[in-house]
């Protein structure tokens, strides 16, 4: 069951933790692209981790918004599918919101991702008593425990 | 009522199944020792002890905050009210729209359940009433004449709630307004919301 990536953004917007895995099929790019914003040519064919950041967090930030105006302030979308890849996101209460990219095949990733938020991000970035409070441009989220047993959570538990 | 029941229950069960205890005497002296400290770095200006033991419980509470939604699991207050029985009970939870139970919350890293009253009537401010305090246990206040007056024991307290309460989205301001310690005959601290915190956008691209 192939992760592609994974990304965690912070309440100000800002990515600060992004982890790719197997290179993603080269349509998956033209793919992601294409979700995020009609506004990104389709010409563009090489993009930056950073922009490929910036369109997921596009994308789940007014999916987001748009589930919450039609199904209620409590609503929240799980997951999207397209024909290359399943996008998989969970967000706490105070504005953290995680999202993983995995193959089609994948089961919900939901549970996933909270265990990785309650059991890996709380443990040991927000813990971590060195770690600043706040994370611009990932300071704090890449140490090496948090990298070493997202790594182990990844390729043992999930698949 | 129910919300407060609710709350209350899932105090307690965090407090018993899921949280590691340190000695509570050695909390009441690592504390003191803080504030002691404090006192004289500050020259015993108490009101510069107060804002300092206000930022401390501030970045104390932001980290906090997640640790309380982990553990309990609890979504969102979907008001004020909420919020204050989910502070008193767990202290961890707040939650959007609201309010974290701060009831909730004291319980779980406090195993002290303070009481909500005195809302005022547009649900906007409301107090926190401390039965007990370990921080304050074996504590007397200095006696120069000013501490009585000016010196808020336990105002960590204040911006450990600042903290966390921000973190998800809701600015509130918390002071002390009688402590036992000064000779009141109730610990009580003064909640009010200031506005719920939009949600930041991206900033704009060229």
């Amino acid at each position: 069951m192939p992760v592609y990536s994974f990304y965690i953004f912070d309440r100000h917007a800002e990515c600060i933790y992004k982890r790719l895995w197997q290179p993603r099929p080269t349509s998956l790019a033209g793919k992601a692209s294409r979700s995020g914003s009609d506004l990104v040519g389709l010409g563009q064919t090489v993009r930056s981790t950073d922009d490929d950041a910036k369109l997921v967090f596009g994308t789940v930030f007014s999916l987001r918004n748009m589930v919450r105006k039609l199904g209620g302030e409590e609503d929240n979308f799980i997951s999207y599918t397209t024909s290359q890849y399943k996008l998989h996101y969970y967000e706490t209460p105070t504005n953290t919101k995680f999202v993983m990219l995995t193959d089609l095949k994948s089961p919900s990733m939901r549970i996933a991702l909270q265990q990785i938020y309650i059991n890996l991000f709380v443990e040991y970035v927000v813990k971590n008593p060195l770690s600043p409070t706040e994370h611009p441009g990932g300071v704090g989220v890449n140490n090496e425990l948090f990298e070493e047993s997202l790594e182990q959570f990844v390729t043992r538990v999930l698949s | 009522m129910s919300s407060t029941t609710k709350a209350s229950r899932i105090g307690e069960e965090i407090w018993k199944t899921r949280v590691d205890k340190v000695n509570a005497e050695l909390v009441t002296l690592t504390y003191g020792t803080i504030v002691a400290q404090l006192c004289q770095d500050y020259d015993s200006d108490y009101q510069e002890v107060n804002k300092q033991l206000d930022k401390m419980g501030y970045n104390i509470g932001m980290r906090l905050i997640e640790d309380f939604l982990a553990k309990s699991g609890v979504g969102r207050c979907a008001n004020f009210r909420e919020t204050a029985d989910m502070i008193a009970k767990v202290r961890t939870s707040v939650i959007r729209n609201g309010y974290m139970s701060e009831q909730v919350g004291f319980k779980i890293f406090l195993n002290v359940t303070p009481t909500v009253t005195n809302w005022t009537s547009d649900n906007n401010q409301f107090s926190l009433i401390f039965d007990e305090n370990p921080l304050a246990d074996f504590v007397e206040l200095p006696d120069d004449g000013r501490s009585q007056d000016e010196l808020w024991f336990s105002n960590i307290l204040c911006g450990v709630l600042r903290g966390s309460l921000e973190m998800v989205q809701v600015q509130i301001e918390a002071h002390f307004v009688s402590d036992v310690l000064r000779g009141d005959d109730t610990t009580e601290m003064r909640v009010s919301l200031v506005r719920y915190i939009e949600d930041e956008m991206p900033p704009e691209e060229d």
